[in-house]
């Protein structure tokens, strides 16, 4: 549920109108242009169909700064910002040598595993000497080595699962999967924010795709049920299987997943669950081990658990976690266990290494103090924001928060400013989210310190009131005008 | 003042702007300020500026509902490439509210503009042509229908 001020969406919709009334105009200007100069085509079609790229060359283009800015540095809490410049109105970008040093609040680094850490950085660069970067090949020909098969128990046993299978790429994991799960005849229902690995694999799998209105079982319910009721379409015969697709944290919303509704529904209706847990391993959950340690649900009744370890473990790859008969299908069905390279091994150690410093088991009880940190980091934040004013999606314990900014002009401005102010912030707009609902999304991590927080507010908060997003009325600061009654009295 | 809005669950991001709170109120107040910026600008009768309006929504909106055809980006692959935006809004489906207040805009318009130009005939022959047109290109009878192989696709 996002409440919009009236007059904002007003104001939000005339100016993509107008964005939109210029770039045809220029369009058009450059089509009469185009038409006297020569033609190089030389008989071939054009790769682009008129309308195609006009989001891309008339508005993507323009603000282009703001996106896909280079870094040079690992991406720890702090980190260096290539600049760049343009000569052209932002079509091209020139690097420079110059560096700024800036506060990352875009980086999904939730427990601060992306920069060298004491106990996993040398049992990586030992694996890195000893079995070199990649492996050459894939799982079923010469890829397998031990440090493979110890992530996969390594993995289910975190997970809380008999068996785990594991990818070399995290979206692959899903695009790859979901093919093989689900063929022509079957039922996918997934949930309408959800990832574009999910879809990608959804469309390419066969089986019918069904969508429920964001988080809400009784829409989920009403669409198993009249599904169910009609069976396949034009034939009317019962579904093969019924899958139902949600996200532990929705990226770009920051709210944790209604579970455990979603799941008493899927049992009374016999449908099967995938939980894609891409955000929230690692990141939730008392001892770090995701939505359903949080929520308190048993994982028994989940039946694919899918995750990846580019978030919360600082490596790269995905994993998917299951019944022993559903991996060890898996592993002579799916193509990217069969095909792709494995895991490169020093990433598979780095996982092994968190993971063990997330469950205590280096010995020290910096996985614990981690936790605490995110959690105690992710609270502070957001109800700091929400206190000045600020219109701020996502649920408690959820270190992903967006803050709305539903203007089109307002996008490269905070982008911008707080770029000069050295503090790095990541802004989605249109396409990825709804037209209405562009936004800034913060993700905190355990490695920020109170200091770099507060900072952090302060800039967020001077740059809030140049642009204008304070959309709700500040919560008046009450402890202050206390003390300062008592220093009057 | 606030409004609240869910996601919706249409996933063509090209019409899916149409279902929130404040379009259809965005899309009025612009029709209106420009029947002021008409009157300001060209010193002619209401009557005529109303004309002005009706015609020149015509051409904007027969092209970009009825003409042009597919979505301004390329990650849905081109599956909306033969439909034009009108075949696209509510995925297809018919007689729903918004399709039904896009019907009833051009016809209201086309009252106004007659009725303050007082029935007279040059601007009464293009204003029902106008009309006719935009309205007969809204009929359910009409999806996908291309009259004459006209804005076919190759």
């Amino acid at each position: 549920m996002i409440s919009i001020p009236y007059l904002t969406a007003l104001t939000t919709y005339f100016s993509y109108g107008l964005l939109f009334v210029f770039g045809q105009i220029r369009d058009f200007f450059r089509k009469i242009i185009d038409w006297w100069s020569a033609n190089n085509l030389q008989g071939y079609a054009p790769i682009c169909l008129g309308l195609e790229d006009f989001y891309i060359r008339r508005l993507y283009l323009r603000i282009q700064d703001c996106f896909g800015r280079p870094i040079s540095s690992a991406p720890d809490a702090w980190f260096d910002v290539v600049e760049r410049f343009s000569n052209d109105s932002n079509k091209t970008l020139k690097r420079t040598n110059k560096v700024s040093r800036c506060l990352n609040l875009g980086s999904y680094n939730y427990l601060g595993f992306a920069a060298s850490d004491e106990y996993c950085t040398p049992r990586v660069i030992e694996s890195l000497k000893k079995y070199s970067p990649s492996t050459c090949s894939s799982r079923v020909d010469g890829g397998t080595l031990m440090v493979h098969n110890e992530l996969e128990e390594c993995v289910a046993r975190f997970v809380g699962k008999p068996a785990a299978i594991v990818f070399g790429m995290g979206y692959v994991t899903n695009s790859a999967i979901l093919p093989v799960l689900m063929r022509k005849g079957s039922l996918i229902i997934s949930d309408s924010l959800n990832h574009n690995s999910i879809v990608n694999g959804a469309r390419g799998s066969g089986a019918t795709i069904r969508v429920f209105q964001h988080n809400t079982p009784s829409h989920l319910e009403e669409v198993l049920r009249e599904q169910i009721a009609e069976g396949q379409p034009r034939t009317h015969r019962p579904w093969k299987k019924i899958m139902v697709i949600v996200e532990g944290i929705y990226s770009m919303e920051g709210e944790l997943c209604k579970f455990p509704e979603v799941i008493a529904i899927c049992k009374k209706y016999k449908a099967y669950i995938y939980l894609d847990e891409a955000h929230s391993i690692g990141a939730v959950g008392k001892t770090g081990r995701g939505v359903c340690e949080l929520l308190e649900v048993d994982t028994a009744d989940v039946d694919i658990m899918m995750g990846t370890f580019t978030k919360s473990f600082g490596s790269c790859g995905g994993y998917i976690a299951g019944s022993k008969e559903l991996i060890q299908y898996l592993k002579y069905t799916c193509p990217a266990h069969l095909y792709a390279t494995s895991i490169s091994p020093p990433a598979a150690e780095q996982i092994i290494s968190a993971i063990k410093v997330i469950l205590g088991e280096d010995g020290s009880s910096r996985g614990a103090q981690k936790l605490a940190r995110i959690r105690e980091n992710s609270n502070f934040f957001r109800s700091e924001l929400q206190k000045m004013g600020f219109e701020v999606l996502g649920d408690n314990d959820s270190p992903v928060m967006p803050i709305m900014l539903y203007n089109p002009a307002k996008i490269p401005a905070f982008s911008r400013e707080c770029l000069r102010q050295n503090v790095a912030v990541v802004t989605v707009a249109f396409p990825a989210t709804p037209l209405l609902l562009a936004r800034a999304r913060i993700c905190i991590s355990a490695s920020h310190t109170k200091e770099d927080l507060i900072k952090a507010l302060g800039v967020i908060s001077r740059v809030g009131d140049l642009v204008g997003i304070k959309y709700f009325p500040a919560e008046p600061r009450k402890q202050m005008e206390e003390e300062e009654r008592m220093k009057l009295e | 003042m606030y409004v609240r809005t869910v996601p919706p669950t249409d996933l063509n991001r090209n019409t899916e702007w149409f279902t929130y709170p404040g379009v259809w109120t965005t899309y009025l107040s612009i029709l209106f300020i420009s029947w002021l910026l008409v009157l300001s600008l060209f010193n002619c009768s209401s009557g005529m500026a109303w004309t002005l309006v009706h015609l020149s929504h015509f051409f904007v909106t027969y092209h970009f509902f009825h003409w042009k055809k597919g979505t301004p980006f390329a990650d849905d692959q081109g599956i909306y490439n033969g439909l034009t935006w009108w075949e696209q809004i509510d995925n297809g489906k018919q007689l729903t509210r918004n399709r039904k207040f896009l019907t009833v805009v051009p016809v209201v318009l086309y009252l106004i503009a007659s009725h303050t130009t007082d029935y007279q005939n040059p601007m009464l022959f293009f204003n029902t042509l106008a009309v006719f047109v935009l309205v007969v290109a809204k009929f359910p009878n009409m999806h996908k229908v291309r009259i004459f192989g006209i804005n076919a696709d190759h």
